[in-house]
């Protein structure tokens, strides 16, 4: 149990967008700082350490861009540190915070980043570049091609078809309709989803997520100074971040500790902050989950690896209309989720926001009633960086 | 917050490691803290690296050097700064009350790294970078900066190579390099004026990894002995503009001692028996120096500092090693007598703009 309380008083998030054409990268971090600290009713001298969340600056052309960044975050000569575990470091970075609070360290932390990954012609290209340059380059594996393989595994495993993994889009977009700061969205069909290009069996476009710009920050705090500044704060009651190994081989087969198909860390990652947080049943426990879906065929496996239901369950309860937001077993992406909105850096800082927010009340029309306890997720690398936190209307004591 | 290293290992140095993979360097190095720490990779509940992809070579690096530093199926959190910043992550990680026993590694192995066009794409693409600012190119408006401001002359920078020459050439843990003669050090090639390329310390190939433990952990295992508890921890970083205010006040590095010496109940730097400081360049060391106040003192960089060993990036987890072994006496050589208490201090980006300190006190 932390030895400090950790809260979430402040959010921001700025619109996501494919291109911020009068806007740099550092303005856009200052946005989501801003709108964070002006929602939590702080200045920037009440910000004690900052934790910036950027993944692979290679998408935006500046190596370790954080530190351009450092006077438009208000952190000139304060504690301040990045976090980087690719597509996860939003929740590592959140998570990175919260041990600055948890630990006394520090009393109040900004967690801030911003990306802007269409900066380059073709994010898939720098993608290519995550894998080893003698094996792995030449036959263009990528986040999309990798992430293929483990669709193609999960289908032949559980028998889910490219027009159930649809579905999952035809919601997400319906969903991010209510989300102002969303990217894509709007009312699409299946057949829409079908008829997209082929990219990379099954993954048509509209399967995959967009390529987004944009900022997002969040204000941590410890439970006193969040009963002061905050009349509903989430607090953070569970934090974890596996790792698994990069080797997608080394996952599958007889001799594997886990399956590469069933996004094989979050079931550990969950055990352990469902352990924190006191969780014994999120079934009948959690309100809403906000998970990093960048690609169609990501929900159903994590909603079993978190405990959601059974192996090979997600799709049947998906055509039930289980993981809608009125009626369903749980709030699945009230936002929209990553495949409507993908700004790399900050996306499971995005996840985190979108669930804190759903504990606060001020999710607007996204807000799922009566919201108490709220999961976020995210997952990095060769979908081996697993993270889950949860966010809580009351702390663990 | 109560912290402890009960275990630690330092790769060999090199200039270059040519007989070894990154990855096999960074599986020895944790292997060999786990085993100094008498600990299973089974044991620990959480890893911390610290690592830079664009030194690596590799975007996102930590997906292969995760597993080799130990984090297979481990929850494990990854910071860009420095060595010593992702030792601080490591630090709160463990006395959170979350977790209590962690593995935090760092490394490079920048002999395959273009180490200044790494730093040139550090530079904003509209103006800095364009202009070709690299590493040496800011150290030497730092030169600059400091020689005016710290009245620093440049035969006092020649004298502060040879001696960290002659102290680094004593540390059996070091490259143990001849010294250069003081004419080499003063007739060599300017980089960037008042700067010589004498006045930089070498980089070399390394890798540091620590077993960290809660003290809750410690008091339940009786039979472990730590090497130190973690007295103080600070860490600032300054603006990304190159002004004479920010390259010579120095006030990132001031307030990152005094937080560092804060928390450890001391007043000011001289309480420290040791100071192992990252000083990139002479004129680093002498810069520094003038800002603690400790001119005078003895014990700083015993080691040789980054004469020794400057695995960059991760030369401040060099330090920690440094400091761990002065406050148990077993420095050798270099040990300073009766070290109870010693700071080590890592500064990272361009002309110092990054500062960490850390104060291990004996136990």
């Amino acid at each position: 149990m932390a030895k400090q309380p950790v809260a979430v008083v402040g959010t921001g998030q700025t619109r996501f967008r494919s291109h911020h054409a009068d806007k740099n990268y550092v303005e856009l971090a200052q946005d989501a700082a801003k709108l964070a600290l002006d929602d939590a009713g702080m200045v920037p001298d009440e910000i004690d350490a900052i934790v910036f969340s950027m993944s692979p600056t290679h998408f935006m052309g500046v190596n370790d861009v954080e530190r351009w960044s450092i006077e438009h975050v208000w952190g000139v000569n304060k504690p301040f540190m990045r976090v980087h575990t690719g597509g996860a470091t939003g929740g590592s970075a959140i998570q990175a915070g919260y041990f600055h609070v948890a630990s006394g360290m520090y009393d109040t932390v900004l967690v801030v980043g911003a990306d802007r990954v269409a900066e380059t012609p073709d994010s898939q290209h720098v993608l290519n570049l995550i894998w080893d340059r003698f094996y792995e380059h030449d036959f263009a594996l990528n986040t999309v091609t990798m992430t293929a393989l483990a669709a193609q595994r999960y289908m032949h495993k559980y028998g889910t078809t490219e027009e159930q993994f649809a579905k999952v889009v035809v919601r997400g977009r319906k969903n991010a309709l209510k989300n102002e700061t969303a990217h894509l969205k709007g009312s699409i069909t299946v057949d829409d989803v079908m008829n997209s290009p082929r990219v990379s069996y099954p993954f048509k476009r509209f399967d995959i997520c967009p390529r987004s710009s944009g900022g997002a920050a969040v204000v941590l705090t410890n439970k006193d100074v969040a009963k002061e500044k905050c009349s509903r704060p989430a607090f953070m009651t569970g934090v974890s971040s596996i790792t698994h190994s990069v080797f997608m081989g080394d996952r599958q087969g007889y001799w594997a500790d886990t399956d590469f198909a069933d996004q094989d860390g979050y079931d550990r990652a969950a055990q352990e902050c469902y352990r924190q947080a006191g969780i014994i049943d999120p079934v009948r426990e959690v309100d809403v989950l906000e998970l990093y879906d960048p690609f169609s065929t990501f929900q159903f496996p994590a909603l079993e690896s978190l405990g959601f239901c059974g192996r090979g369950e997600a799709t049947a309860i998906n055509e039930d209309n289980g993981w809608e937001i009125d009626g369903g077993i749980v709030a699945v992406n009230p936002s929209g989720g990553t495949l409507c909105t993908n700004p790399i850096g900050v996306t499971g800082l995005v996840r985190a926001i979108d669930a804190a927010k759903q504990i606060m009340g001020r999710a607007g029309d996204m807000q799922v009633k009566n919201a108490k306890k709220a999961i976020a997720t995210a997952i990095g690398g060769s979908t081996q960086f697993f993270t889950v936190s949860a966010f809580s209307d009351d702390y663990v004591s | 917050m109560d912290v402890y290293v009960i275990g630690m290992d330092v790769h060999d140095p090199s200039d270059r490691v040519a007989d070894k993979r990154l990855e096999e360097m960074v599986f020895d190095t944790a292997r060999g803290a786990l085993d100094d720490a008498g600990v299973s990779r089974d044991e620990i509940d959480h890893v911390t690296i610290a690592a830079c992809d664009e030194l690596d070579g590799r975007s996102i690096s930590s997906m292969l050097l995760a597993t080799p530093a130990g984090a297979y199926l481990k929850d494990e959190l990854k910071c860009t700064d420095s060595g010593l910043t992702g030792f601080c992550l490591a630090a709160m990680r463990a006395g959170s009350g979350v977790f209590h026993l962690g593995l935090v590694s760092s490394w490079n192995k920048s002999s395959v790294a273009p180490v200044e066009e790494v730093m040139n794409s550090r530079c904003e693409p509209f103006f800095t970078r364009p202009i070709g600012l690299n590493m040496s190119i800011t150290d030497g408006l730092f030169a600059q900066t400091v020689a005016d401001i710290y009245g620093i002359d440049e035969d006092d920078v020649n004298r502060a190579v040879m001696e960290g020459y002659r102290r680094a050439h004593k540390n059996p843990r070091g490259m143990q390099r001849q010294v250069p003669p003081a004419h080499e050090i003063s007739n060599s090639p300017h980089l960037a004026y008042p700067l010589r390329k004498s006045h930089q310390a070498p980089i070399t190939d390394g890798a540091v990894s620590m077993v960290l433990a809660s003290g809750e952990w410690v008091a339940e295992h009786p039979n472990c002995r730590p090497l130190a508890r973690i007295a103080g921890m600070g860490w600032r970083t300054e603006g990304y503009s190159l002004g004479r205010d920010r390259l010579g006040a120095l006030t990132g590095f001031r307030d990152t001692f005094e937080d560092a010496l804060g928390m450890a109940g001391l007043l000011d730097a001289d309480e420290l028996d040791v100071i192992e400081l990252d000083s990139q360049t002479g004129y680093h060391e002498l810069a520094f120096k003038s800002a603690l106040g400790v001119e005078g003192l003895d014990a700083v960089s015993p080691s040789g500092g980054v004469f020794a060993q400057n695995p960059y990036f991760c030369t401040g987890m060099t330090n920690a090693a440094e400091a761990i072994l002065q406050v148990n006496g077993l420095a050798g050589p270099t040990q300073v007598q009766g070290a109870h208490i010693a700071a080590a201090h890592q500064s990272h980006g361009f002309a110092q703009q990054g500062h960490v300190a850390v104060i291990f006190e004996g136990v």
